[in-house]
């Protein structure tokens, strides 16, 4: 089938599942005016977030595969996520309240925590010639360490609430949000998004890696710099504002590249389209699995995402893309 | 000297470690130069610094009278191509995408696919024969078809100098011969300026105008091909004794590398 015939057909499925999932989980028997209530002010928020937070997550997962040349790099694999996190918990901790053009200090923290956890991952894989898997993991996993025992510390510090309310939004939730997170996520996620698919052609030449990029005109370091700048800054938002919601950035990608190839003109796309819904999925399953309580729905992308990167791992050993 | 790439005591430094040193050479319009020397001489890597892939030390690197420090990577790239060592067989990408990536230096974000692009394209897989396997995937290439569309990649940049890093090393005979014939012919009838870094003496020997022999970083030996073979410069090169016989069918001097006297015991 062509690119182009997998995209429309992806496209019909987003449309259907942003149009059906809303009403899954109504009750019925409740006051119609309830209803109308929970579905403008809670579900149609949650369902929107969920698909921007989930299309940010996928988008930033399949630019780190390119980038690393390797289906098991992503921001949440490479400890960009737990740097964001940490930047997040420490603005809670420290209790910095403010705000810049209506967006939330937790937002810039979480910002500069993944950009410094970036710029970590990167130099130390730089160190050593080569981007090995195992190097690259290992340094993802220290780096995961480091931070999350740092996260663990300033929990520790907090009192009671403050330390159960980093560790629910640890967990990556989207219980809580309301059309103000949706209006305060966009704007990154959607210039992200932009740069990232005014920039297929270098994806595309990134992925055949540095000597053939080069040798074709890329100036590497330059756009590497520019996806590492703009991932941190949307993975930040998203971290900021639902926590790590885990694996989506590899498993939506991978799978994308299966349906659609590699070519980044399609795959973006077919990536945004795919990730926005597999969060909603996952939200609705996190919602309606243990109703009227919920899960976070981080836990039901980790309990996806464990086994499937333990399978990519075992496929994938010792071959780049 | 009046060609296309001037080289001027160049020198490369990876890590602080002297890599290249002082190399000069230079190259005309439709010239074919080989680069031989033994492994880690540096023949790679002064390739790599000629495409901006890695940085030089000092020294001047001139095309067309213009000194490469003042290009882009993508005006680079509209000058020169590139073949690497062999590892198209690792690319995950279809065969017709990869070659239209040769044409990322003519273009700027928004612009379109236009008929001279898709002329450079369809001349490139019509030089190199690949028509039948352009949708194929890289992976299920074999060697001497991926290095035939390795070489159409390059060619689609539409550049009058071609850089190859040892294309055939890991070809059988019938590919080498294959491959070697459409380097020549790039070189005689397309008029493109030819580097190839080799191990394969007598190719470089017979079929080049040049050669530059690089032993540790430096310039051992440059000069016309047809001199390789008529002193002891092999000797010096690969430390290695070789014989010289006449080729039986062509009657042309080839070498032959001796037996070791003094095995490893």
């Amino acid at each position: 089938m062509k690119p182009f015939n997998i995209l429309i057909l992806i496209l019909v499925a987003t449309i259907s599942i942003l149009l059906i999932s809303p009403y899954l989980g109504l009750n019925s028997s409740t006051n119609p005016e309830i209803q109308q209530h929970i579905l403008t002010q809670l579900r149609i928020p949650r369902i929107l977030f969920a698909f921007i937070a989930g299309a940010g997550l996928a988008v930033c997962g399949m630019v780190f595969q390119a980038m690393f040349r390797n289906p098991l790099a992503t921001p949440f694999t490479l400890g960009v996520a737990s740097g964001a996190s940490l930047g997040a918990a420490l603005y809670v901790f420290l209790g910095f309240s403010f705000s810049i053009m209506s967006i939330d200090g937790s937002t810039f923290a979480a910002f500069l925590g993944s950009l410094i956890a970036i710029s970590f991952v990167y130099s130390i894989s730089r160190l050593r010639s080569g981007f090995s898997t195992e190097t690259l993991l290992l340094t993802g996993v220290a780096i995961s360490f480091f931070f999350s025992s740092l996260i663990l510390f300033t929990q520790y510090l907090s009192n009671v609430s403050d330390s159960f309310q980093i560790l629910r939004w640890l967990m990556g939730s989207l219980t809580t949000v309301g059309y103000r997170d949706v209006l305060q996520l966009l704007p990154f996620v959607s210039v992200c998004i932009a740069v990232i698919l005014w920039l297929s052609r270098e994806l595309n030449l990134l992925m055949a890696g540095d000597d053939i990029a080069l040798s074709r005109g890329l100036a590497v370091q330059k756009t590497r710099y520019l996806l590492f700048f703009v991932t941190s800054l949307c993975v930040g938002a998203i971290v900021a504002l639902c926590g790590p919601i885990g694996f989506i950035g590899m498993m939506v990608p991978h799978i994308c590249r299966l349906l659609i190839g590699n070519d980044h003109h399609w795959l973006t796309p077919a990536t945004l389209l795919f990730g926005g819904c597999f969060l909603i999925i996952c939200d609705t399953i996190a919602r309606l699995i243990i109703a009227p309580a919920e899960i976070p729905v981080g836990v039901i992308t980790t309990l996806l995402g464990g086994p499937f990167f333990l399978w990519l791992l075992i496929k994938s050993r010792n071959k780049s893309f | 000297m009046n060609g296309i790439l001037n080289v001027q005591q160049l020198n490369v430094e990876v890590a602080s470690k002297k890599l290249i040193s002082d190399i000069s050479f230079g190259l005309d319009q439709g010239d074919y130069l080989c680069i031989l020397g033994p492994n880690g001489a540096g023949k790679s890597t002064l390739l790599k610094a000629l495409m901006g892939i890695v940085k030089t030390a000092s020294g001047d690197i001139t095309l067309n009278q213009q000194s490469v420090s003042q290009l882009s990577q993508k005006q680079l790239a509209q000058h020169i191509s590139y073949v690497p060592q062999a590892h198209g067989r690792q690319l995950n990408f279809n065969v017709a995408d990869f070659i239209k990536m040769g044409r990322f230096p003519y273009h700027s974000a928004f612009s379109d696919w236009t008929s001279t692009d898709k002329q450079a394209m369809d001349r490139a897989i019509d030089i190199t024969n690949i028509s039948d396997f352009l949708s194929r995937q890289m992976q299920t290439l074999s060697g001497g078809e991926s290095q035939r569309v390795m070489i159409a990649a390059a060619l689609c940049q539409q550049t009058p100098l071609l850089l190859l890093d040892e294309p055939t090393s890991f070809l059988d005979p019938h590919h080498q011969v294959e491959v070697h014939q459409l380097i020549r012919q790039l070189n005689q009838q397309h008029n493109i300026s030819i580097i190839e870094v080799s191990h394969d003496l007598n190719h470089a020997a017979h079929h080049s105008k040049h050669i530059l022999a690089l032993k540790n970083g430096k310039t051992l030996w440059y000069g016309q091909s047809v001199e390789l073979l008529q002193s002891s410069h092999l000797q010096d090169l690969y430390d290695q004794q070789f014989v010289f016989t006449p080729h039986p069918q062509t009657g042309a001097m080839v070498a032959l590398p001796c037996e070791l006297s003094n095995d490893v015991s």
